[in-house]
């Protein structure tokens, strides 16, 4: 199960031992250093603190469990930073319009999931087309649209900013969102790992052909996918919108990359067939760690930025130096 | 089945770890609170010991968040604000976002909040996405002000507002009158009609004109809009030259506006010449005493300044000399006093710098590669 990135992840189930050795525990084991290294460099670094910071962050995981599919399928989509930018943009115009929370609410999650189906619709209508220039041409569509509504100012702020504000509500020092992030996380992983229709994105992601002989409906699992993902990015939307109040024509610019950010550090390859969510849970954790801990000493953000893109290039090297160092018997 | 009991094992301890590490506050706390201080403003040189010994004057810290990173404009004004604060003794920390993003900037408020700062001086990317978390700042204690560009007047105790309508009248005016030699005609090149802040500059311009005997003798010809479009500023500075032969000073206080200009007065050698509000580094090649050059003298903000006020009006807010309130008043240092006056629309209080800065023959070399 080695495969191109040389990462010891899958679904296929494996003894006790390995398990504490594979790229999760590992992960787990980064995860403590993190907190260590937070709290010996920054006497804020306390869990209300940590809380209260990851809240503006945890929005992006809703998408990291969606996104986590798609990777799975051998697929990628990055038109999900302009999907929420879309889903902000013409919820605070609804909403600003008269229409009831509620509603902008639901609406909000619609708007998502209809970009989410257009992106799965052009993804299996044209096969032939790489899914990376698909959602490209979407992201630029989705911000067009979301600019064009946004007019000449380039913001519009949601009137009644106390609805909204509901979501960014806390039950004791957790956000709720951070709960949505813990359900979603068990719904995810289970459905990945221990569903049939999990096994079927595997399948898929691991060799669409044989999949599609199999009797696995193909396009429709990965149309099913990208509406997931879209549904995901209209919840994300709305949270960031109890954080901002509003959107702009840079609402969740670069989403996408950390987002993919998070799934590729939790070992899920972009190849397909390969990693799971609790990886993916356990690095998004990691990586909004360590940007809380590095920004409470001040540190340069750009400089963070590096670090983080630094551990992302380690995090596919480790596997493919330890092949290297470790071959096994049936390398091609 | 075993997979499952792993998944949970696994979520538990990730869970434990959060817990366990992020529990205990208090102990471990004082131990560690002098390296990232240090770490923290590592031009904060001055004095640090004493700062550890009196809570009082020294131990408040001053956070000034700027737009973007390597933003010469912004950088300038954290030199300021860096300067005012390292001489009276606190401790100092200019951040720049990741992104030139409400978002990016989020993420450093709710650090700085973590981190309990004293105040905290922005300058805003979006005028509403940040009041949510402003007003946890403000929840937390910490003094808000904003410097360069406003957020919603509720989110901020008060805002550093580099441009004064009545200030940039009264220096524009005052330029037209001096490069006139105190009579004759001159023409305003604006952008749109609708712009408006040009619109307030240039009723300023006329109102203290007509209001003093002193510019009696100047003569306003025409108000011409280019549009904030070099080509139609272009031809609309051809057509004042045309229309008007005795025309002494054309006064650009955009810009756009004012860049074109000077490219066609100084392409035609025309005697016209040329004053207002335009950007150093765009200027730079058109600005000189002699006759080569067509404008001899342009305003602007200076971010320095900005940067010094936005510092000293920090300390005052943290110190209680002042709360926000339109009529509050304090003093700058050696920036002399300044009242809060209110906003046009009545919803809160801004500090206006003064009159803009003047770039001459003598400071240009120094500012164009500013910004």
């Amino acid at each position: 199960m080695a495969g191109k990135s040389g990462r010891e992840i899958s679904a296929t189930p494996k003894g006790g031992i390995t398990k504490i050795l594979s790229w999760e525990g590992a992960l787990i084991l980064v995860f403590i250093a993190v907190i260590i290294l937070g709290k010996s460099i920054s006497p804020n670094y306390t869990l209300n603190n940590v809380l209260r910071e990851m809240q503006k962050y945890l929005p992006e995981i809703f998408m990291m469990f969606g996104m986590g599919f798609i990777l799975v399928l051998g697929d990628i989509d990055i038109s999900v930073g302009s999907i929420v930018c879309l889903c902000a943009t013409l919820t605070c115009i609804a909403a600003n319009a008269g229409v009831p929370f509620i509603l902008a609410a639901l609406l909000c999650i619609l708007i998502g999931t209809c970009c989410g189906m257009l992106n799965g619709f052009l993804a299996t209508k044209f096969t032939e087309l790489p899914t990376m220039i698909i959602t490209l041409g979407t992201q630029i569509i989705f911000r067009g649209i979301a600019e064009m509504s946004l007019g000449s100012g380039g913001s519009v702020s949601y009137k009644n900013s106390k609805d909204i504000a509901v979501l960014a509500k806390k039950i004791g020092p957790f956000p709720i969102s951070f709960f949505l992030v813990i359900i979603l996380g068990v719904v995810m992983i289970t459905v990945l790992s221990r569903t049939t229709f999990g096994r079927k994105l595997y399948a898929i992601g691991s060799n669409k052909t044989a999949s599609y002989y199999a009797g696995i409906k193909v396009q429709r699992t990965r149309f099913l996918c990208y509406t997931i993902l879209g549904t995901l990015a209209g919840l994300c939307a709305l949270f960031l919108l109890s954080a901002l109040y509003g959107a702009n024509t840079t609402t969740g610019q670069g989403f996408e990359m950390e987002v993919i950010a998070m799934c590729v550090f939790g070992g899920i390859a972009t190849t397909g067939g390969k990693g799971n969510l609790i990886g993916g849970l356990i690095a998004a954790f990691i990586i909004v760690c360590l940007r809380i801990a590095l920004g409470q000493i001040n540190m340069n953000t750009q400089l963070i930025l590096v670090i983080i893109g630094a551990m992302l290039i380690v995090s596919v090297l480790i596997p493919q130096i330890k092949n290297a160092l470790m071959p096994k018997k049936q390398k091609v | 089945m075993k997979k499952r009991v792993i998944s949970i094992v696994l979520s538990a301890v990730m869970a434990a770890a959060l817990l366990a590490g992020c529990a205990s506050t208090g102990s471990s706390a004082p131990a560690a609170e002098s390296a990232p201080a240090e770490e923290a403003a590592p031009a904060e040189e001055a004095a640090p010991s004493e700062e550890a010994a009196a809570p009082e004057a020294g131990a408040a810290t001053y956070a000034l968040i700027t737009k973007s990173a390597g933003n010469p404009y912004n950088e300038k004004e954290a030199e300021g604000f860096q300067e005012v604060i390292d001489a009276m003794g606190g401790t100092c920390i200019i951040q720049h976002p990741e992104a030139a993003t409400a978002d990016a900037q989020i993420a450093v408020i709710q650090s700085l909040i973590s981190q309990g700062v004293s105040s905290i001086a922005i300058a805003a990317n979006d005028a509403n996405a940040l009041s949510a978390a402003l007003q946890e700042a403000a929840d937390a204690g910490i003094k808000i002000c904003t410097l360069d560009s406003d957020v919603v007047a509720d989110s901020r105790a008060t805002f550093c507002n580099q441009a004064g309508v009545q200030e940039v009248g009264q220096a524009l005016i005052d330029a037209v009158y001096d490069l006139t030699g105190g009579e004759g005609q001159y023409a305003i090149l604006s952008a749109t009609s609708q712009a408006t802040n040009q619109n307030a500059w240039i009723d300023s311009m006329k109102a203290i004109s007509e209001g003093d005997a002193k510019y009696a003798g100047l003569e306003l010809v025409e108000v011409a809009y280019g549009d904030d479009e070099p080509q139609k500023s272009t031809d609309q500075t051809q057509a004042l030259l045309q229309k008007y032969p005795d025309l002494k000073v054309i006064c650009a206080p955009t810009t756009v506006g004012i860049a074109a200009a000077a490219k066609v007065l100084q392409d035609q050698g025309s005697s016209v010449v040329l004053t207002g509000l335009g950007l150093p580094s765009e200027m730079a090649e058109y600005i000189g005493a002699d006759d080569a050059h067509s404008c001899p003298y342009m305003f602007l903000w200076n971010p320095i300044d900005l940067g010094r006020l936005a510092a000293y009006t920090s300390i005052a807010l943290v110190n209680g000399d002042i709360t926000g309130a339109v009529g509050d008043s304090f003093t700058a240092g050696d920036m002399g006093d300044y009242t809060l006056t209110g906003l046009a629309d009545g919803s809160g209080s801004e500090i206006i710098l003064g009159p803009p800065f003047q770039f001459n023959p003598e400071n240009i070399d120094e500012w164009k590669s500013v910004y």
